[in-house]
């Protein structure tokens, strides 16, 4: 156990990496991308199950689409996409979106337009069940996704469904576009939220792996409606340096953090970790 | 009525236009949702607190407050992407906002709803989910809506003010970030519906709206070096636009291009061509603007290239009729 946890701290790690490096070029999500790191390593690489063809048995569904720089570092660290091309985001003429549109690999929806993608990994769940299916489905959305009623709505169907192989990951970081969404628009207590609509709702940080292996087998053994893991993540968790951008961290523009030290204390942290795992 | 040899910006128009308003206006009510600094709203925010209201990332919501915030007495401005207000919560626009002037009735009572929609068309970098090409379309098929699209600051600012004192539903295209200023507003009377000859020429006619008048009149400058004599109407009323006035302008010419940041289908062509069509035996009528497929992502220099709609491009595509 202790060596499968070190190893997705160490992939974590290099994910924090990629981050950083694909948004230094032209600025991004950085942010997020950091915090997501943790649950990005373990879903990626060891929660959903491989099909055999190079990619996933198991869907994941990225409802919050800035969060793609998430996807981005760990389909790079996996080697579905290369850091070259992840490079040229946003570039003009580039097809590396910042928030890509359905059938990009990784992609399942079109997502920048916020809050569909509770709705839409409802139905994926359905119709994978439907069809006698095994596969689950996970969808990551934000706290400021929980301000739309879209979001809602699907939370309620997927329970009325009973949708187990349906789990939530919620990015609870009390960050919105102008601030906090505790200020901007309280949507707590999230966890009784949901155990109202009639999810199986884990709270946790979001940022230890161990954890997050527990909580992802726990969804995975409730068998009679569908699981959220609620995250208390912070913008720029995993890397310290990089803490002062907050509190308007939504958004990194290329001149608002010194991008080399942030990337001079990720490289010590997997340094380290390259050391103790064999 | 143009500035000359304008080469200034207006870094922030909507700041100084709501913060203007609203200081006037103890009844005008700014609402966000979630993009208060996206829409730059940022003074009526910081110095005018009770006069800003944010619904978080909620635009059916934001919509349906204004909606209700209207029936109680005050004058809702709502703000957010063009993509988001219109598209997202277009139901919401419709029946919260767009039926109190009454159906069948016109637009002469009711209370007044506002709605700015930023980033329009390919202002936006983000494809697709971000850029609202269709939102002219939309909101003009709602019967008795007000829909307004700026060229700059100066009819930007005219427009907001008009609406104030309109009863119903009027949605506006706002302008963010460093806008040129365009209009001499000296010489500049803003009246909803009217059409302005920005430029006066005679054999091509070509009407535009919002964005689309500013690159109008760079292509015109290649088209007057060229020596293809033409003229602009500028249109920033979509809905009620006066009708004579453009069929006046559209038979004085033997040919009309429309040129818009909006998909050609719905929008301010379509428009064009319903009206001169209605009366028949006009000229003919080529619309350029967004075609009917997915937009690129970019900046709208870019995006501007690879759609033939930057001054060169439109220059020569206008050239060649
Ligand atoms: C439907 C919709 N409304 C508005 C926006 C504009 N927008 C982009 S990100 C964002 C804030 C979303 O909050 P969250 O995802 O929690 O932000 P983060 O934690 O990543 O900072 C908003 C309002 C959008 N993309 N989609
Ligand atoms: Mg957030």
């Amino acid at each position: 156990m202790d060596d499968r946890i070190r190893k997705l701290e160490l992939t974590a790690a290099r994910i924090r990496r990629n981050v950083l490096d694909i948004c230094r070029q032209r600025g991004g999500y950085a942010a997020q991308g950091v915090a997501l790191a943790d649950i990005a390593s373990v879903l990626y690489f060891d929660e959903m199950r491989a099909d055999g063809n190079g990619w996933f048995h198991d869907r994941f569904v990225l409802s919050n689409g800035h969060d793609a720089i998430m996807t981005y570092g760990a389909l790079a660290e996996s080697g579905h996409y290369k850091m070259e091309d992840l490079r040229t985001i946003n570039e003009d003429g580039g097809w590396v979106d910042q928030s890509p549109i359905e059938g990009q690999l990784g992609f399942e929806i079109t997502a920048g337009s916020l809050g569909q993608g509770p709705s839409q990994s409802a139905g994926l769940a359905w119709a994978l069940r439907h069809r006698g299916s095994d596969a689950r489905v996970y969808c990551l959305f934000s706290d400021g996704e929980l301000q739309e009623g879209n979001v809602w709505e699907g939370v309620m169907f997927a329970a009325h469904q009973k949708l187990s192989n349906l789990c939530y990951i919620v990015d609870n970081n009390d960050m919105q576009a102008s601030g906090h969404a505790s200020n901007v628009m309280n949507v707590e207590p999230v966890h009784d939220k949901f155990a109202a609509f009639g999810l199986h709702s884990i709270r946790i940080s979001g940022t230890d792996i161990a954890e997050l292996i527990d909580a992802f087998a726990q969804a995975r053994s409730v068998t009679d409606k569908p699981s959220v893991l609620i995250c208390d993540t912070r913008l720029w968790d995993g890397i310290d340096c990089l803490q002062e951008a907050l509190p308007m961290a939504h958004y990194t523009a290329k001149t608002a953090v010194d991008w080399d030290a942030g990337l001079a204390e990720i490289g010590s942290v997997i340094a380290a970790l390259e050391g103790v795992v064999g | 009525m143009l500035l000359k040899n304008s080469q200034t910006f207006d870094p922030a128009p909507f700041d100084t236009i709501s913060f203007d308003l609203a200081s006037r206006r103890k009844d005008v009510i700014i609402m966000s949702s979630d993009l208060s600094k996206y829409c730059q709203v940022v003074r009526v925010k910081n110095e005018l607190p009770d006069q800003h209201l944010d619904v978080g990332m909620a635009e059916q919501n934001l919509l349906s407050v204004a909606a209700g915030i209207a029936k109680g007495g005050y004058i809702p401005i709502a703000t957010c992407f063009a993509c988001y207000i219109t598209r997202r919560a277009y139901d919401q626009m419709l029946i919260c906002m767009g039926t109190g002037s009454g159906p069948g009735t016109n637009q002469d009572i009711g209370p007044t709803n506002i709605a700015i929609g930023f980033t329009p068309g390919i202002a936006n970098p983000a494809r697709i989910h971000h850029q609202a090409a269709e939102d002219l379309g939309m909101v003009r098929a709602i019967p008795n809506a007000t829909v307004i699209d700026p060229m700059d600051p100066i009819d930007f600012r005219a427009a907001v003010e008009a609406a104030v004192g309109r009863p119903g539903l009027t949605y506006i295209r706002g302008h963010r970030g460093d806008t040129p200023n365009l209009l001499d507003p000296s010489k500049f009377n803003f009246e909803i519906g009217k059409t302005y000859k920005l430029v006066d020429g005679k054999g091509l006619g070509i009407i535009t709206t919002g964005h689309a008048t500013g690159w109008s009149l760079e292509a015109s400058d290649l088209l007057s070096e060229r020596g293809i004599d033409h003229s602009i109407l500028h249109c920033p009323t979509i809905k009620p636009i006066n009708e004579e006035e453009v069929a006046a302008f559209a038979f004085e010419h033997d040919q009309i291009v429309t040129i818009e940041n909006h998909q050609v289908v719905t929008g301010l062509g379509s428009l064009v061509t319903e009206i001169i069509s209605d009366i028949g035996g006009g000229p003919r009528v080529t619309r350029l603007g967004l075609p009917n497929i997915w937009a690129p992502g970019g900046s709208m220099t870019h995006i501007r290239r690879v759609l033939g709609l930057d001054a060169e491009a439109l220059a020569n595509r206008i050239g060649e009729l």
